[in-house]
């Protein structure tokens, strides 16, 4: 390829496609890895326009690419994670990833006689490799972030990301003066449940009672498992009586369902506490306290029932 | 930190050198992107490491930052960031003279980083008698990017996440105007201490000279 012996050498054993053009896109010369994984001979291919050779490069995106090098006299690069493969080659990991061409790397440099650019080498680096792990790496990272925000039994947020949430609804609420409402669930007799029917059972009514608070919430409300048989959800820009309306659904409905649990059919209630912002609450955690206050009250009086924590503090001052 | 200080002569030479590299580089681009370049007086500051997030976070607006090495002889060497404001993606495939639906908005943010980087730099270091070679540009981060999990993060976030091995480094910012297509970009080249005093005995050199 050159005129200096190591120069051929080094450019025959490299494991790096070296193509070379003119300035009329024509194959001027390529090297041993290029000629091994396009299956074809150099002797048959020079002079034959790179477009005609490889009909799988996007012509216009490729001569504008080209024309920068030449006009600018600059190097310009073109990354897998953009363009998974430039030109349709074979690659070294066939048998152990699912790569059906070269993930390429290509680098495209002017070449230049006497000052004055005369051809365009491109070097075409294998990143299969690269390409293989780095996809499964983005995506191990995708459900590790899910895995850390979700409850593994009842696919709803859990505690800390659930809390998060209200710090950031909180906060907000505070700033823009806006009304927030959060509404605590606590499963009647549970223990009950588990100690009659099992574990089993008792997981599967956190599994349906989650589904069937979670589907008559909207979607900007923010669901959550708290506790043990214990659920909580935020309800952004809502008033009071808006919350108590939501949550006395949310009790009927779950007083209603039948869960199915080996040919048994198994019933049961939740008690719940509302609570909405008030100017005294300076934490997102006086928000708990209010709404738990109030959840221990529907405990209290009966279970299976909704009681506002706002009413807790008017009979209070009465 | 004293002896990577720059005195007034070498700030002046310096800043001299990369306003005539600037006009030369705007006149290149004018004519490859057929349309006119404004690259506005750069600032040449010092930071620290510690400060280098503080300083960035006035770019914290920043949607997509773009990475590019750069190295030549006499151990000049850097990294260049390209820092892209919310609004400046809209017409860039119109301005790069591509087909929008011939590339992602990534790939034309890294095409575009690439196009100013290394066209000012080839005409910065052929100022200094140097050449430069570049790595390949790399978003950092992109707020467009559904797939990037560090989306959330701001640059200067991203920078804080990163433990260094440099106390200081020159900063020399660029802001680049294309009016007809109403874009804008900063350039933000950090030249790591080891190599601020490789680029002052070159400035050193040029001194004598005159």
């Amino acid at each position: 390829m050159s005129d200096n012996p190591f120069c051929t050498t080094i450019a025959e054993q490299l494991n790096t496609g070296i193509l070379i053009l003119d300035l009329e896109y024509n194959i001027v010369e390529w090297n041993r890895f290029f000629a091994i994984h396009v299956h074809k001979n150099l002797q048959d291919m020079v002079g034959e326009n790179v477009f005609t050779a490889f009909p799988e490069l996007p012509k216009k995106w490729f001569e504008r690419k080209l024309s920068s090098v030449i006009q600018l006299n600059t190097q310009s690069f073109c990354s897998w994670e953009q363009r998974h493969h430039l030109f349709e080659l074979s690659h070294t990991r066939p048998i152990t990833t699912d790569s059906h061409f070269m993930a390429q790397n290509c680098t495209f440099l002017p070449i230049a006689t006497n000052k004055i650019n005369t051809h365009i080498c491109i070097l075409i680096e294998d990143v299969t490799d690269v390409c293989h792990y780095q996809t499964k790496l983005n995506k191990t990272l995708e459900e590790l972030a899910k895995a850390n925000r979700i409850d593994g039994l009842t696919q709803v947020f859990n505690r800390k990301h659930w809390e998060e949430c209200l710090d950031k609804e909180f906060a907000r609420a505070r700033r823009y003066d806006h009304g927030l409402a959060l509404i605590m669930f606590d499963l009647d007799h549970f223990k009950l449940l588990n100690d009659t029917y099992g574990h089993q059972c008792g997981d599967q009514v956190l599994i349906e009672t989650a589904q069937e608070i979670s589907s008559l919430l909207r979607l900007c409300d923010q669901f959550g498992r708290y506790g043990g048989e214990e659920f909580a959800a935020i309800l952004p820009e809502t008033d009071l009586a808006g919350a108590l309306d939501v949550a006395e659904r949310i009790c009927r409905a779950i007083e209603k369902r039948v869960i199915k649990f080996q040919d048994k059919n198994i019933r049961i209630s939740t008690s719940v506490g509302v609570a909405t912002i008030n100017p005294e609450d300076k934490r997102y955690e006086d928000l708990i306290s209010n709404a738990d206050l109030a959840l221990y009250e529907a405990k209290e009086t009966g279970r299976n029932k909704v009681c506002a924590a706002k009413e807790i503090e008017l009979i209070l001052e009465d | 930190m004293n002896n990577v200080n720059l005195n007034d002569d070498q700030q002046d030479c310096l800043q001299e050198i990369i306003n005539v590299a600037m006009g030369q580089a705007s006149d290149q681009l004018a004519r490859y992107l057929d349309t006119f370049v404004y690259l506005k007086v750069p600032s040449i500051e010092q930071v620290s490491s510690q400060h280098l997030s503080d300083t960035l976070k006035s770019e914290a607006q920043s949607v997509a930052v773009v990475s590019q090495g750069f190295f030549g002889y006499e151990g000049i060497r850097g990294e260049a960031l390209l820092m892209y404001q919310p609004k400046d993606s809209d017409r860039l495939a119109d301005l790069l003279g591509y087909e929008p639906d011939e590339l992602s908005v990534e790939e034309q943010i890294i095409d575009l980083s690439s196009i100013l980087t290394t066209t000012f730099l080839n005409v910065f270091a052929s100022q200094i008698d140097n050449q430069m070679s570049y790595s390949a540009p790399r978003l950092l981060f992109s707020s467009n990017a559904d797939n990037n999990t560090s989306s959330q993060s701001s640059i200067s976030e991203h920078i804080q996440h990163n433990a260094f091995n440099w106390e200081v480094a020159l900063k020399v910012k660029i802001s680049y105007q294309v009016t007809d297509y109403s874009f804008n970009c900063d350039m933000i080249l950090l030249i790591p201490e080891s190599a601020i005093i490789n680029i002052t005995s070159v400035i050193d050199r040029i001194l004598e000279d005159y």
